[in-house]
């Protein structure tokens, strides 16, 4: 116990952990501050004023409105305005403003207004932060157990616990703790933010008790990656002995490995290529189901075949990653000299 | 005496692709006795390092057994490792941390109270740069803070590579006290590597030599010193003229004593004693003018079994010091020490 409270102590001491709080905070305060900038509850009766004097401008130069305007029976008459009809919204509408909106142009042409609906967007901009959290962490925890290797910190640790299992759990463990702590410090932060947000310039939308349900199993889905990521960080950087190889890893992979996988899958005839992607299993696991089809089989004739990929099977792949580097960085540890 | 480090037949192989195995260790033996300071020496690459390496555990063996205080290790290090202090090659700390938060963090995680953190800092001369950060410490003081956290747990074994590595006179002369100290007063047993042979031979009490990865000698200081400085006299005369004729006489008056002429003195070897040579010279009516008793320092002592002495227009490459065969026992040299406050005892060592 004596130990992982110091490595936590250590962690947190570390001018890298200040650093990526501060970004992660800033990231949140900007994320909440541009939905603040763009966000409206609707026009200004000025501002709608000087739309609708524009919109009255151009169909007064516009032929094809006046007609409009002049002929009751313009819409049902012509062929060309068969998907106007059909369109739900005209039977609500007067005949002049059906003019307006499918021939001339309305005030809403002339004017753009965005309203953030928590309800709805609230969940996907949580799950964005934790995820980005949990990036910071495993860049985190791999620089804590990368640095302590490459600086000779890691041996002289070594000296004064020679028992490594024991070294490793509390590392591990200590970069965990600050994972999710910074998880829930930042959604719980975001939260409080976002809904803010909504309640001042958006809408905050119906908090039902399934809007919860939902939105806390992504949440909970979107931590559990996060530690994940953590503990991926934190075995790239013991296998690897070094900061720079973990990180070398993670951005191999991020930047140019998926890539490598997409050109291979395009050359190659495989069914359902994206399941190939780390993305792919990733989007699964937060979202809770993704859908692939292959085209290819079904001869394009519109009715693919269908991989579908549940939360629980992307949890078992990722897991396994997760796992299976984690293995490796155990071994590597209980068993390679210190250099 | 019990041994508090016991190591018989140590081996370790370095083996890498494309490269020849490398034995680091060749069946290495050292015992270390309870409350001595203990200079572990030998040239560079010879093996020093890598035995304090297996012994705290940071390296796997290929062979042979360790062990610290009567507990076999890497086995047993758990059991035994707060009682040992250890500052193994050079040092690296955190380097945005103060030297108190370094310290502070090693002593939380093994249940040491603060309070020792602030005794070491004071101990090892860093009380008042103990604020600053060890990126702004010299050589010298990030050596002063891996002594500090050696000194952290009041261990009973002290493990030091190196240690006056960076550091001033002073500090060299404060590290010396310190450890002497220790040792003397404290009871703790020092093992030191280090390759400053004046400072080994004014700090340690006991040492073992090794070369390419075998000891060579081990012993008391003193004792291996004596044993390889042999009878020598230098001998000069107020008329160089003289030289020859001394050392006929020399060599006629006793069997087995040489003299040899070198340039305006003569050096006399094999004799009895320093008064049989003014003796001998006044009878047959020779008188010196200067007569001084050769000894050898530990640096000559240490190039000569070690054979890294400089030879003319060459220079001694790494791993080319002495190899000993494997079935050469080391040699052997009284060592004396105190048992159990008894009158001091002569043991003699394996």
């Amino acid at each position: 116990m004596n130990l992982f409270k110091a490595e936590l102590r250590r962690i947190l001491r570390r001018r890298l952990t200040m650093v990526f709080g501060i970004l992660a905070l800033a990231g949140l305060i900007a994320m909440a501050g541009i939905m603040w900038a763009i966000s409206s509850t609707g026009p200004s009766e000025a501002a709608l004023a000087e739309a609708q004097a524009e919109a009255d401008a151009w169909n007064a130069e516009n032929p094809d409105f006046q007609d409009c305007v002049d002929d009751p029976d313009y819409f049902t008459e012509s062929e060309y305005y068969t998907w106007a009809v059909d369109d739900p919204e005209y039977a609500e509408l007067t005949h002049v403003e059906r003019c307006e909106t499918y021939v001339g142009m309305s005030a809403e042409s002339y004017i753009w207004t965005y309203t953030f609906s928590f309800e709805e967007e609230g969940p996907f901009l949580l799950i964005g932060a934790v995820v980005v959290a949990g990036l910071i962490m495993m860049m985190l925890a791999s620089s804590a157990i990368g640095a302590e290797w490459s600086s000779g910190g890691m041996s002289n640790l070594m000296v004064w616990h020679p028992n490594r299992m024991q070294l490793w759990a509390a590392k591990l463990g200590a970069a965990l703790a600050v994972c999710a702590a910074a998880v829930v410090a930042l959604t719980a932060l975001g939260f409080g933010l976002l809904i803010l947000t909504a309640a001042v310039r958006g809408d905050v939308g119906n908090l039902d008790a399934q809007w919860w349900e939902e939105t806390l199993e992504y949440l909970l889905r979107s931590g559990i990656l996060a530690l994940g990521m953590t503990t991926l960080g934190a075995s790239l950087a013991m296998l690897g002995r070094h900061t720079a190889i973990a990180g070398g890893v993670i951005a191999g992979y991020l930047i140019v490995g998926d890539l490598v996988v997409r050109m291979t899958t395009m050359a190659l005839p495989v069914p359902y290529p994206e399941r190939l992607s780390l993305y792919t299993w990733v989007t699964a696991w937060i979202t809770g189901r993704v859908e692939l089809y292959d085209w290819q089989e079904s001869g394009m004739d519109m009715n693919p075949d269908v991989m579908v990929i549940t939360w629980g099977d992307a949890g078992v792949m990722l897991g396994a990653i997760v796992l299976l580097f984690g293995a490796l960085a155990t071994w590597s540890f209980k068993r390679r000299d210190a250099a | 005496m019990p041994s508090i480090i016991e190591i018989s037949g140590l081996r370790k192989t370095y083996r890498r692709s494309f490269r020849q195995p490398h034995n680091a260790l060749d069946g290495l033996d050292l015992e270390v006795a309870a409350g001595q300071v203990h200079g572990f020496l030998g040239p560079n690459g010879s093996g020093k390092t890598t035995t304090l390496r297996a012994l705290l555990g940071l390296i796997r063996v290929d062979g042979g057994t360790m062990r610290i205080f009567g507990e076999e290790v890497p086995h047993r290090l758990p059991q035994v490792v707060s009682r040992i202090g250890a500052v193994v090659e050079s040092p690296q700390f955190f380097k945005h941390f103060s030297g108190r938060l370094t310290l502070q963090l090693l002593a939380e995680s093994a249940g040491i109270p603060k309070e020792r953190v602030e005794a070491v800092l004071e101990q090892v001369g860093l009380r008042d740069a103990a604020k600053a950060s060890v990126k702004g410490y010299s050589l010298g003081m990030r050596q002063r803070l891996a002594v500090a956290q050696a000194l952290l747990k009041q261990p009973q074994l002290l493990i030091l590579d190196e240690p006056a590595n960076g550091l001033d006179p002073a500090g060299i002369h404060h590290m010396r006290e310190l450890l002497q100290w220790l040792a003397h007063e404290q009871g703790v047993t020092v093992v030191v590597s280090s390759h400053l042979l004046s400072e080994v031979q004014q700090l340690c009490d006991s040492m073992t030599i090794v070369s390419r990865g075998r000891r060579i000698v081990d012993g008391s200081v003193a004792e291996i010193i004596a044993g390889h400085s042999g009878a020598s006299l230098s001998v000069r005369f107020p008329d160089i003229a003289s030289l020859s004729e001394a050392a006929e006489a020399l060599t006629a008056a006793k069997p087995g004593v040489g003299a040899i002429v070198e340039r305006d003195r003569l050096i006399v070897t094999g004799a009895p004693e320093a008064a049989w040579v003014t003796q001998t010279l006044a009878e047959a009516g020779i008188y010196l003018s200067e007569l001084v008793t050769q000894t050898k320092n530990l640096e000559s002592v240490f190039l000569e079994l070690t054979g890294t002495a400089p030879m003319p227009g060459q220079t001694v490459q790494i791993g080319g010091s002495v190899a000993v065969p494997e079935t050469a026992a080391p040699i052997e040299v009284p060592v004396t020490v105190a048992v159990d406050g008894r009158p001091e005892a002569e043991e003699a060592q394996r």
